[in-house]
Formats: C-alpha cells, structure tokens, sequence
C-alpha cells in the first residue's frame, strides 16, 4: 500500500488516532505531574514513613517495564474484583511511570536551592508547608522546565501502550498495528504515525524552551 | 545576676536569654555553658577566631542549630522543640546572613513582603507600602523590582535587612553581615546596621569588624573554644583586655 492509499483509507483514522494520543499524554501527564510534586514533598518531608514510601515509590516505578505494568494492571487487577477499561488502563500505566521521573527531575531542582535560602525562610517565621509552597516549589519547576519537556514527550511515547490492549479508539501505535494486521502497510504506515509524533515533539519542544526562557531563574 | 522570671512585669526581662547552653557537633564541643543576654536596645557583639562558635552561638538563638543543653528564652518564653510555635517565636527574631539568602526567583520588593504576607497575614499592599519604606530606609528602593542576581552583594544584604525589619522583629541577629562582601561595599551595610542600632533596635552581632563593634556596642563578648572568655564595654576590652586569649586575639589582628 502506498503512502495516498493508506491515507484515503485510513485518514480519518489517523485524525482519530492523534488525537487518542494527545488525549492520553495530556491526562497522563496531569495526573504524573501531580503525583510527581506529591511524591517529592513527602521525599523532602520531615517525618520519615512518608519520606521512605515516596522512596519506595520511585524505586519501583523508575525501574519497571511500562508493558509490565499494563499487564498487571489488565491482567491482575480483574482477579481483586478491580475492572478497569483498557483507556484508564493505560492512562495508569502512562503517568505512574513518569511521575517517579517527574519527581527525580524536582529533586534535582530542589538540590539546587540553597539551604540558606530555607534557613531564610525558617528565620521569617514560615511554616515546612509554606516553605514548601512558596520557596521550595516554584524554584524547583522552574529549573526544571527542560527535564518536564522531555518528560512530556516521553510520556507521549510510552502512551503507545496502548497498541498492547484492543483499545477503542486506538492510539497513532495501536492504529499501526490495527492496518498492519489487516492489509500491508508496512513501513509506510508507522511512518505516518512517526511523523505525526515528531511533529508534536516538535512543538512540545519549542513550547518548553520559550517558558524555560521566560521563568530561568538568575543565579 | 537574679534570674527574672516571666510575669513580674519589670522591662529589664533580656530580648534574648540563654542559661547554660551546651552543644556538640559529634566529638567536637562547640559550646560549652554559654550563658548571656541581651536587653532591649543593646546591640552586643561577638567577636572571636574562627572556630570559636560565634557563629553557632548565633544560629542556635532561633533554633537553626539544635542545643544539647541549656535552655533559650526570648522575652521569657522558652524556645519550644519543633511546629508551628516554634514558627511563631522565630518570626520575633529577625536574622540577616553571611551569604544574603534571599529568596533567587522573587523580585526584591516580593522578598520583602513574603513574611509579612504570609506570617503576619497583611495585605500586599499595605505589605508592600511597608516594604518600599524600608527599601528606601536601606537605599535600594529603585531596585524594587529586580531579583537579587540583578543586585551587588552589598545591596543584597541591605534587601535581607529590609526583610528582617519587614516582620517587626524584637532583636535582629547578624551572622558575620558583611564576610562575604567585596570591601567597597562592607560600608553601605555597616551604616544601614549602624543607623538601627541608634534607632534603638536589640541587636546581636557576630563580626569581624573591630571599627564596628568599637563604635557600635553596648557590650563586647568575646569567645574562644566554644567558651565566652570575655564580656565588656567596647572601650575597656579593645584597651585592656583582661585575658591572655583576647589580648592574642587583637595582636593577631592588628597587624593587618
């Protein structure tokens, strides 16, 4: 098949697709996003169960397998009663991964905070949570706009797990295999997919740059 | 000297009281039975080597530093362990810093009124009223909305001032002020620090800066080894310091 057949045929479903995938890397960002500065402030907290869970967390999230976790979260769950659609599914699967990222990213933001600049804080009276919302916080974001880039474009890649479960719509990867199994697109059908990927990288990326611009903190 | 206790109504209960004040940082013994205080509109100095515990002295006053033994009253209360008390206690007593510590993404006007906002519970714009006064007490007004990497260090410190004075402290703690400072600039910060203390803020300095401590201090305490050796008017320590650590410690000194 080549590139226009494929397009007069399964154009619409291209459209579709990118949109499942923007749909699903926006949401599964939001939700790594917040479990990320979650996570990281039990990390910086002063009471140590929570310091150790959020710990914990990261180790375990950091180091599996996305298609590991899809499996347990499709498979597994269902036998505790718990039955999830394939969408939530990967939505799950796609932001508890990054979040640990996310928070390993915040930590290094946070590490280049001065402990004077907390010491500052302390001396005027704020409290650990006011420390940490208006000093910790938004230094930590704001000298880290680069590395949640590249977190955002690797939380899209890894919502093509959804190509793994027979999910309605299907994603720009799951689209692939759908018209691989059913005519011959070969490699001309991921390259459309492909394409449509790196164009929104591509976007994702220029966006990042010109907030890391603007929000840069002078040191 | 009678201990004074809280309640008996007299104005002579010291800003800042520690009694027997002790604390090790592993095997080393920072501080040993440091007893001192501070009354309202004193400005005491610290001076002393390197090492000797000053500084220390200085950051366990508002719990920065942890004691082992001993106990901190502010105005008579006791420092409490750990919270929100203890928040509430250390918004009493201002601290300016070595390296300035101002707050890197806040504009210098943001930095003043974040205390006075969220401890005090004004509104940014009476805060903000407030904090260009004493932006303008301290010479830096027009720099306002600038973030400090835009600043000297000299206007820096002088913005850190502003941000202790902000929340109304009853005593300000100065931690070696002016270390950091290229010497050009260490005037500007001494003539701000000056000018409060004739306006008769309790002030406890630690420093370098004999000229200072000679022209500025009700009292000079100097420390050695974790111990306070000495105690006394500036004029009679700088001219007749009674022991033989002091009288090193100024030779020492005035070479250079």
């Amino acid at each position: 098949m080549g590139i226009k057949e494929l397009l007069s045929q399964y154009g619409d479903q291209y459209i579709s697709a990118l949109f499942t995938t923007w749909k699903l890397t926006f949401f599964a960002f939001a939700i790594a996003f917040v479990i990320g500065v979650i996570v990281t402030v039990m990390r910086i907290s002063p009471v140590k169960p929570l310091r150790i869970f959020a710990e914990f967390y990261v180790q375990i999230f950091r180091n599996i397998p996305g298609a590991s976790l899809l499996m347990v979260l499709v498979y597994a769950l269902p036998y505790l009663d718990v039955l999830l659609s394939y969408f939530t599914c990967v939505l799950i699967a796609a932001s508890l991964i990054p979040a640990a990222f996310c928070s390993e990213y915040l930590m290094a933001g946070i590490n280049t905070i001065g402990t004077g600049q907390i010491e500052a804080a302390r001396s005027l009276g704020l409290t650990f949570m006011q420390i940490i919302r208006r000093v910790v916080i938004p230094q930590a974001l704001r000298s880290s706009v680069l590395p949640l880039t590249n977190l955002l474009v690797a939380t899209m890649l890894t919502t093509a797990l959804a190509s793994q479960v027979p999910m309605n719509p299907r994603d720009l990867t799951g689209l692939v295999a759908h018209i691989n199994t059913h005519a011959v697109g070969g490699v001309t059908a991921f390259l459309i997919s492909a394409l449509m990927y790196c164009a929104t990288a591509v976007v994702i990326g220029q966006i990042g740059n010109r907030i890391d611009r603007k929000v840069r903190i002078l040191r | 000297m009678p201990e004074k206790t809280i309640g008996t109504g007299s104005n002579d209960i010291p800003v800042i009281q520690l009694k027997h004040v002790d604390k090790h940082f592993g095997s080393l013994h920072v501080l040993k039975d440091i007893s001192l205080s501070v009354k309202k509109g004193e400005v005491v100095v610290i001076i002393g080597p390197s090492g000797s515990g000053k500084s220390t002295l200085c950051r366990t006053i508002n719990r920065l530093e942890t004691i082992d033994s001993g106990e901190i009253l502010i105005e008579g209360v006791k420092m409490p362990q750990e919270g929100k008390e203890l928040a509430r206690l250390r918004a009493q007593i201002g601290m300016v810093f070595q390296s300035f510590n101002l707050f890197a993404h806040k504009t210098i006007i943001d930095n003043v009124i974040l205390g006075p906002m969220d401890v005090l519970h004004k509104s940014r714009k009476e805060a903000k009223e407030e904090a260009m006064q004493l932006l303008k007490r301290v010479g830096v007004d027009s720099q306002a909305e600038k973030v400090p990497a835009q600043l000297s260090g000299g206007q820096q410190q002088r913005v850190a001032i502003a941000r202790s004075l902000a929340m109304h402290p009853k005593a300000i703690l100065f931690d070696e002020p002016t270390s950091a400072l290229d010497p050009e600039m260490i005037g500007e910060v001494l003539d701000v620090m000056t000018e409060l203390a004739r306006e008769g803020m309790t002030m406890l300095v630690v420093t370098h800066e004999m000229n200072f401590a000679r022209r500025v201090a009700s009292r000079v305490i100097f420390m050695d080894g974790g111990s306070i050796i000495e105690e006394n008017t500036p004029d009679e320590f700088f001219s007749h310091p009674k022991s033989q650590r002091a009288q090193d410690f100024l030779n020492s000194i005035k070479d250079h």
